[in-house]
């Protein structure tokens, strides 16, 4: 009971012990926040491309795409772990508005809204028709003309506070789009005008995924458009891929091994068929794999960031170690007479384990409660300091972030706040044991005779 | 008064020496002692001549390098650490010329330390009450009753010293080791303190007290001299043959 009733006096009646708490809680503070705020970014990146992508792909890298997709489609809607499927065409194409002569490259997108919104959460990312699919196409000035959707930055500029003026969508705009046809065995198929497939779109609504490559760089087409477009209407027709949602409670993983599955008796079933050689090439990969060269930098930094707090944990360490040290020093004629009244080797240490976990304790509550209110205060804070200084974390006109992510999850408050203390412990536990083999008489004699 | 005539306490050749750099100080050279129960015992000595280490060594604070020490029996240097710690707790309690008070705590918890130090958390609800009431009777005891929650460091220097008697008698021990209890104290503050120790010793109290003055060391019953690392012949003072 000493041990805990003396660890309270040393914490609240000495200054060295507020520094050692300030020390944690600042250590705390930092990790808490950036942990929330990075963790968030992360997530909300992952949640992002799953909604862009759905659970599962089937595809192949080749541009030439691969025959047979319909069949397969209606094979996958007959099972009961598939909500639903859909065929796309992923190719590039040239994009110039009719009036102008300049194109620009960009990634075109070929997609059946009816199912393609059932899968992927695209259809809430459009402005005007917003999941609604037979809307999305809807040409706004030429009804003539077949609709496009284009990636919202090809259009409109971000302010500073991330937010598009939708004023100035280009509602008139029509677009020649050209695309390079390939036939069956990779080569440029002689359609149309040369080796280029032409045609006219009208401006149909913009898209914003909140992915900065898809919404600065990809127009989206009707499914049938693109496929003529590039050449893989056949017969028989070609897709580049299938991307499937699975129905609620199926475990990804198990969901994508049943569909390689099925991909493979579809495969074999269609050996004979014409172009079957092109099966070959197709990759059945969950959505985090589909998409691995995207979200694993972001995976790397955070694992970078990891590393770093481990490096600020030493430090902290470190820190406790010396404050530890220091306290023991001026307390060890206190030991001494602990040691003269009876107290043993285990009750030092625990007095020193208990001061180092109060320490800890008192430090990542402030911590975790200075970083909670910094956290929810966080954007407005940063509005506050573009509105005096011109500074922002990350600049809204170049990065696709809306409000810093914020939010709070106990898990990693309890893991920060852990950590903390098992830092405290560890600083603590060489001097405690210094402590704890002190010889009373040493440290309790005016002169060493 | 519930004495004996048997030594309660025997040093038998007790060496100690301490390294002070590049050279060693032999500070006892085979001291020995006796102590029988409800004694006041005297060890008189000069500054230096290894009055503290002695002390030390009978109170289990430190261990000679030679020799031993029979506490009712048992070498107290054979006793494992927490037999030693049981030892110091139960048996000794110890009076330091620098009262060596917790500045963290104060007056009333400063007393009832020895016995939280000597229980576990159940142990010391158990006996917290009982604790408190004995603690508050000792502060009354040495006079100190208004004082109870000032810190050491609001009190006089004789007021410490009552602190540290109080807080030395708190687990009833066999044994009341004292060193220099008024060498940092005035003569009209010692003599108080001194008194003290004489009313503990007519309650039964064995105590041992060591010191460099003669006039101290005349209020106990017996006087031992140390020189040269030696206990010398001892005396009985008169006053308390009269």
């Amino acid at each position: 009971m000493y041990k805990w009733l003396l660890a309270l006096r040393y914490l609240t009646g000495r200054r060295i012990s507020y520094v050692a708490v300030m020390v944690i809680g600042l250590c705390v503070f930092v990790v808490f926040v950036v942990m929330t705020v990075m963790d968030g970014l992360v997530g909300q990146f992952k949640q992002r491309t799953h909604d862009f992508v759905g659970d599962c792909v089937v595809s192949t890298e080749s541009m030439v795409g691969f025959p047979y997709y319909d069949r397969f489609v209606t094979i996958l809607h007959s099972e009961p772990i598939v909500e639903a499927a859909s065929a796309v065409i992923n190719t590039y194409g040239l994009v110039a508005l009719a009036s102008r002569q300049d194109a620009v490259g960009l990634q075109i997108m070929g997609i059946e809204p009816t199912w393609h919104f059932k899968v992927t959460g695209l259809g809430k990312s459009l402005y005007l028709h917003p999941d609604d699919p037979n809307k999305a196409f809807l040409a706004q000035h030429d009804p003539n003309l077949p609709g496009c959707i284009l990636g919202i930055d090809l259009v409109l500029n971000r302010d500073w506070s991330g937010s598009y003026d939708y004023r100035w969508l280009p509602v008139k705009a029509i677009y020649e789009i050209s695309c390079f046809p390939l036939t069956a065995k990779g080569a440029l198929a002689r359609v149309g005008a040369g080796y280029v497939n032409a045609k006219r779109f009208a401006f149909a609504d913009v898209s914003r995924t909140g992915l900065a490559r898809e919404d600065g760089g990809c127009v989206y087409l009707p499914f049938g458009q693109l496929q003529v477009l590039s050449g893989m209407a056949g017969p028989p027709g070609r897709a580049t891929a299938i991307h499937i949602r699975f129905r609620p409670n199926v475990d990804l993983m198990a969901g994508t091994a049943k569909v390689a599955e099925l991909w493979d008796q579809f495969r074999k079933a269609c050996q004979d068929l014409p172009q079957s050689q092109l099966l070959a090439g197709v990759k059945v990969k969950d959505w985090k794999t589909y998409r691995k060269a995207t979200i694993a930098p972001m995976e790397k930094e955070q694992i970078a960031m990891v590393v770093m707090f481990v490096l600020l944990a030493t430090t902290a360490i470190f820190i406790v170690f010396v404050v530890f040290y220091m306290i023991v020093a001026n307390k060890a004629r206190d030991i001494g007479i602990l040691k003269a009244v009876g107290a043993s080797f285990g009750g030092v240490m625990g007095l020193m384990v208990g001061f180092a976990s109060l320490i800890g304790l008192l430090g990542a509550s402030i911590g975790l409660l200075a970083g909670w209110a910094f956290l929810s205060r966080i954007n407005q804070i940063e509005y506050l300091l573009f509105e005096r200084f011109g500074f922002q974390l990350w600049d809204r006109t170049i990065f696709s972030i809306g409000q810093i992510p914020n939010q709070i999850h106990l898990d990693l408050a309890a893991a920060v706040a852990l950590s903390a203390i098992i830092v405290c412990l560890t600083g603590c536990l060489p001097p405690a044991m210094k402590a704890a083999r002190m010889q009373p008489s040493d440290t309790l004699r005016a002169s060493p005779v | 008064m519930n004495r004996t005539d048997g030594p309660i306490l025997v040093a038998e050749g007790i060496v100690k020496s301490y390294r002070l750099g590049t050279t060693t100080v032999k500070v006892l050279k085979g001291a020995n002692l006796e102590v029988a129960e409800g004694e006041f015992l005297a060890i008189l000595g000069a500054s230096g001549s290894g009055k503290t280490t002695l002390l030390h060594i009978l109170g289990g604070l430190d261990r000679p390098d030679k020799g031993r020490v029979l506490f009712r029996g048992s070498d107290i240097a054979g006793f494992r650490s927490r037999q030693l710690d049981h030892y110091r707790n139960r048996q000794v309690g110890f009076v330091f010329q620098f009262y060596h008070l917790l500045d963290e705590l104060d007056v009333l918890e400063n007393v009832y330390l020895p016995a939280m130090v000597g229980k576990g958390i159940l142990g010391w609800l158990a006996c917290k009450k009982a604790a408190r009431q004995r603690a508050l009777e000792l502060i009354e005891q040495v006079g100190l009753g208004h004082r109870l929650h000032h810190k050491p460091w609001q009190l006089s220097g004789g007021e410490r010293q009552r602190v540290a008697i109080a807080r030395a008698l708190m687990n009833r021990p066999t044994l009341l080791l004292a060193d220099e209890p008024t060498g940092n104290l005035d003569w009209a503050t010692g003599k108080g303190i001194l008194a003290l120790f004489g009313a503990l010793h007519s309650s039964g109290q064995t105590i041992v007290m060591v010191t460099h003055d003669q006039r101290v060391a005349s209020q106990a019953t017996r006087t031992v001299v140390l020189a040269d690392g030696l206990v010398q012949a001892g005396q009985t003072n008169t006053h308390w043959r009269q």
